[in-house]
């Protein structure tokens, strides 16, 4: 090995590369992470919507199709600690049947191994980073959490007692959010205050970042992270293995060789990385079957003041409609199923939400504005299918780093469609029976999976079931955007799973 | 016109008496408050006379008053004093909110005050044996007004300055008035005026433009002729008419914190970022802004579209106050370049896109807004056949606009007065920055509906201990 080549560098510090590299630091390998953004100090995020998209990715993406997706601060992160400085720390397992979503429904696809394959990274996961949740979790007897659950704001009491009178189970969401204080990795991080900005950036390092977990035990194994260092060459020798990734760095183009890439910018940088040098692609898959979860609202105005904005926001969680075969939901015309939680949001999120979603404009806005601290919401997270129209491509404009922007067309399926409008009927109804005087539906989609996805068979998909290229040998992916399926549950947990059972097959692969 | 408080900070040698006849003709809602510097007047014993150790005495009496908004108003050695405060005001560090604007009286400058070595030297050798006597004082009145002052307003300023600490005196002339503050104190880009004697030297009227007008973008001049440097005892009438202008320019062109907010804005508990970030937003918009990345026009038409978008007034809880230029925010947000990080693929980059469209949808719009708005979100307007280059169809209009409604609204939401209006307090929290500064983190201990925590605003529900929850 050359002094200047390191035995892995990664892309990325979310949930993706995060895990990845404290793995194979803890195995002894020299690992380089590259982070586009920069180092964020916990306690100086800002509760402040229009400031705290200073850790959010705001260079524009393109969108297309039917149903273009809202990226930035809604499904992207930039920062040391990728998109775990804003994401909602709502840490559901996934569904063993929804593993089996093709076997299951002859739709979409199977994933490359079952739920027991990932179950203990998943409880590895859980422990690394800290979860919060109930002593008795209605859908699994034998879950456990390592901390006691997050109080219940006023959406999760409203939820709960519409669910109470409609029989339908419900607990306190399972969270990375620590209830009480965590001293590890040289620091301590704070029990929650609820104060309800998670997605601003947790400013106590309750809620779970890379940053406060992954990150500092990496570094306190040998890794090297290199913040606002933007990846856009990877260089192949002539047998295309990867020798080398280019970064920019102040402006400065900077060579890294490697032995080995592990791509974990998330379901938009990687595929474009990927499409911009022409790798890892001779199935035409990089790209293809960008896949983005269902995640309507419905909010209902009480007489009481809610004022959700205060405490974890979706504190309460149903998986009643996760598996609706199961709990026997005879009126489920779609594959696949979802999950609600309940819902507190701040306020420009909201008014957002109510322009995008709700469509209103003039005096109906203001008056819902005025009416904000009256409304408690639901929210869906649901399965979306692989679809041949909904593809990331490159678009012609380049973007500050002279990159192609990535184009990605969505539009959401009738099997979309279908569990949009169930999962919708039934959020009203809960709150019609918590004693909402009016509803109001807010579309929306989250998260961005699925367009480098996970395949056995070669022609199907980008990387084998251990997230390594089925070309490219030591060329590996460790992000959302290996998701053959999108699952009902919110990925992050699920990645960290993935990743650690990533890096555990690239130690034994070195 | 409701709710301002003028805070006054006199001049070398000076106090509180310096503004009697500007506070006499100030009108019933301006309330005004004088605040004696450390070794000025009534607080002739209080030590520390450096321009920040002036700023902390003024900010702590400001902080204990809690007026949710208030102009700082300095003559001469107050308005270096001054421009520190306001700058501190809006940095967020200091537990204050609700400033407004600034008024300097023949202020001196953050940058050095020019002052002559000679004349310098003459007014050190007044206090090189103790106080000031009877015939320096005597000199000092005589050399800074233009024609001698009333009788009660000339005893007032010999007295004031008979009782100045002579250290306080010898400071400002050594070291204070040599200060450069400009890096601390920078731009402030906020209401203004500065009123000047003609017949003034260092600070008179011909001098204030090089002096502040980098620091006051917005800052109104005014030269007031046979004019000395005791602006405010010379010309109470005029620097009251001015106060008073500039408060009903303000809140003409803003809308008013109402008072619990403003304390909840300026207690601790809210991390100093946000509370600056929500005092930069409560300044009043300037009414002459000149849009940065769109034409006149084309804010014109922005500023008619936010009008139906986001109507902001009459309210229904408070009287009617002005209203915020969401239109000019929304374009300072262009120049800077600051996207929602996606946009529909057919569109231009956003300034390009926000220029194509004002100009497509500019006529339509002058005919009849509220028609056009809905014609817009309808996908119905077209861009006009007269500009057939447009790059915007009627779906590319409408894909424009619903990101146009987006931002309009958000930036009406980030003002303080919406948040309050709104009811949400979701910003008044603060993390691990609290342990530095010696404090708890603050959350949000009480969760249930129609409750609040004690230090929430009244209107948000009935108050639960927060250990009880």
């Amino acid at each position: 090995m050359s002094p200047d080549e390191v035995d892995v560098v990664v892309v990325g510090t979310g949930a993706g590369g995060a895990p990845v590299l404290a793995e194979l630091a803890a195995a002894g390998l020299r690992v380089v992470a590259l982070e586009a953004g920069p180092y964020f100090d916990p306690a100086r995020h800002t509760p402040d919507e229009l400031d705290a998209v200073e850790i959010n990715w705001m260079s524009d993406r393109l969108s297309a199709g039917d149903d273009p997706i809202a990226f930035g601060p809604n499904t992207s992160g930039r920062g040391v600690g990728g998109s775990t400085l804003h994401w909602g720390a709502f840490t559901p397992r996934p569904d063993a049947g929804q593993l089996r979503l093709r076997t299951e429904t002859g739709l979409g696809r199977d994933w490359p191994f079952d739920l027991a394959e990932l179950a203990p990274y998943l409880r590895r996961a859980e422990r690394d980073i800290g979860v919060s949740g109930p002593a008795d979790y209605p859908w699994d007897p034998t879950r456990r959490y390592d901390y006691p659950p997050v109080a219940r704001n006023a959406p999760a009491q409203r939820m709960a007692e519409g669910c109470d009178a409609l029989g339908i189970r419900y607990a306190t969401a399972p969270a990375a959010v620590l209830t009480r204080d965590r001293h590890d990795h040289g620091g301590t991080r704070l029990a929650c205050i609820a104060c309800g900005a998670c997605h601003q950036g947790c400013r106590t390092a309750s809620k779970a970042t890379m940053g406060t977990t992954y990150l500092p035990a990496a570094v306190r194994s040998g890794a090297e992270i290199r913040a606002e260092a933007m990846v856009h060459t990877i260089e192949t020798d002539a047998g295309g293995r990867v020798t080398a990734v280019v970064y920019r760095q102040g402006g400065v183009d900077v060579r890294q060789r490697c032995r080995v890439l592990v791509l974990a910018g998330g379901g938009v940088e990687t595929p474009r990385l990927l499409l911009w040098n022409d790798l890892a692609n001779a199935s035409g898959h990089v790209g293809r079957n960008f896949l983005a979860h269902p995640a309507a609202q419905v909010w209902g105005t009480f007489d009481a003041q809610q004022r959700g904005h205060r405490g974890y926001p979706s504190s309460l969680i149903t998986e009643d409609f996760v598996h609706p075969a199961k709990t026997r939901q005879a009126d489920a015309d779609f594959a696949g199923g979802y999950l609600l939680q309940s819902l507190g949001v701040m306020p420009l999120t909201y008014a957002t939400s109510l322009v995008r979603g709700g469509g209103l404009w003039g005096d109906d806005l203001m008056a819902a504005l005025d009416n904000a601290r009256f409304t408690a919401g639901i929210g869906m997270n649901g399965e979306c299918l692989p679809s041949e129209d909904n593809v990331l491509t490159l678009s012609g404009e380049d973007d500050e780093y002279g990159i192609p922007r990535a184009r990605i067309a969505f539009t959401a399926g009738p099997n979309e469609r279908a569990l949009e409008a169930h999962a919708t009927a039934v959020m009203t109804r809960i709150l019609e029976a918590a004693g909402a005087t009016s509803t109001r539906v807010l579309a929306r989609t989250a998260h961005t999976l699925g367009t480098c996805r996970m395949s056995v068979d070669p022609a199907d998909g980008v990387v084998d079931g251990d997230g390594r290229s089925h070309e490219i040998p030591n060329l590996w992916i460790a992000d959302n955007s290996t998701f053959p399926s999108a699952l009902a549950a919110n990925p992050g947990l699920t990645q960290m799973a993935l990743s650690l059972r990533t890096a555990a097959r690239i130690v034994a692969a070195m | 016109m409701t709710g301002f408080t003028v805070y006054f900070l006199h001049a070398l040698g000076g106090s509180g008496t310096s503004f009697r006849g500007v506070g006499d003709r100030l009108g019933d809602d301006i309330r005004t408050v004088t605040i004696d510097l450390p070794g000025f007047g009534d607080a002739v014993r209080v030590p520390g006379y450096t321009v920040a150790e002036m700023a902390d005495h003024v900010l702590a009496r400001i902080a204990q008053d809690a007026a949710p908004r208030w102009l700082i108003a300095g003559h001469s050695m107050g308005g270096k004093v001054a421009s520190l405060v306001a700058r501190r005001a809006i940095a967020g560090d200091d537990p204050v909110f609700g400033l407004a604007g600034v008024v300097l009286l023949a202020g001196s400058p953050p940058s050095p005050e020019p002052l002559p070595d000679d004349k310098r030297r003459e007014m050190l050798e007044w206090v090189a044996r103790g106080p000031l006597d009877d015939a320096a004082a005597r000199r000092f009145v005589d050399d800074n007004t233009a024609r001698p002052l009333p009788g009660a307003a000339d005893a007032a300023a010999i007295a004031d300055v008979l009782r100045t600490e002579p250290a306080a005196w010898r400071h400002w002339l050594t070291d204070g008035s040599r200060e450069d503050l400009t890096g601390t104190v920078g731009v402030l880009d906020v209401p203004a005026v500065i009123l000047a004697g003609t017949e003034d030297a260092d600070l008179g009227a011909d001098a204030q433009r090089a002096l502040h007008g980098v620091v006051y973008p917005r800052a109104r001049l005014v030269r007031l002729p046979d004019t000395g440097h005791f602006v405010p005892q010379e010309r109470p009438d005029e620097v009251a008419a001015e106060i008073t202008r500039l408060c009903a320019e303000i809140d003409a062109s803003s809308p008013t914190v109402p008072a619990d907010w403003a304390r909840l804005l300026a207690a601790p508990g809210i991390e100093p970022r946000v509370r600056a970030a929500l005092a930069a937003r409560a300044i009043a918009d300037d009414p002459a802004y000149a849009p940065r990345a769109l034409t006149p026009a084309q804010l014109g038409t922005l500023r008619a579209l936010a009008d139906v978008v986001v109507p902001q007034g009459p309210q229904s809880q408070t009287e009617h106050h002005g209203t915020i230029d969401l239109a000019a925010r929304v374009d300072r947000q262009l120049a800077a370049g600051g996207g929602d990080g996606w946009r529909p693929a057919d569109l231009p980059p956003d300034v390009e896109a926000a220029r194509l469209a004002l100009d497509a949808v500019a006529d339509s719009v002058a005919r009849d807004a509220p028609a056009a708005v809905r014609a817009l979100i309808a996908g119905e307007l077209d861009a006009p056949d007269s500009r057939p280059d447009s790059l915007l169809d009627a779906a590319g209009l409408r894909a424009w606009f619903d990101d146009a409604r987006v931002d309009l609204v958000r930036q009406w939401l980030a003002h303080p007065a919406s948040l309050a209006r709104t009811g949400n307090d979701a910003y008044a929290t603060r993390g691990a920055s609290a342990l530095a500064a010696g404090d708890a983190p603050r959350g949000f201990a009480v969760l249930g509906a129609d409750l609040r925590a004690p230090w929430e605003p009244p209107d948000l529900g009935a108050p639960v201990s927060e250990d009880t929850r």
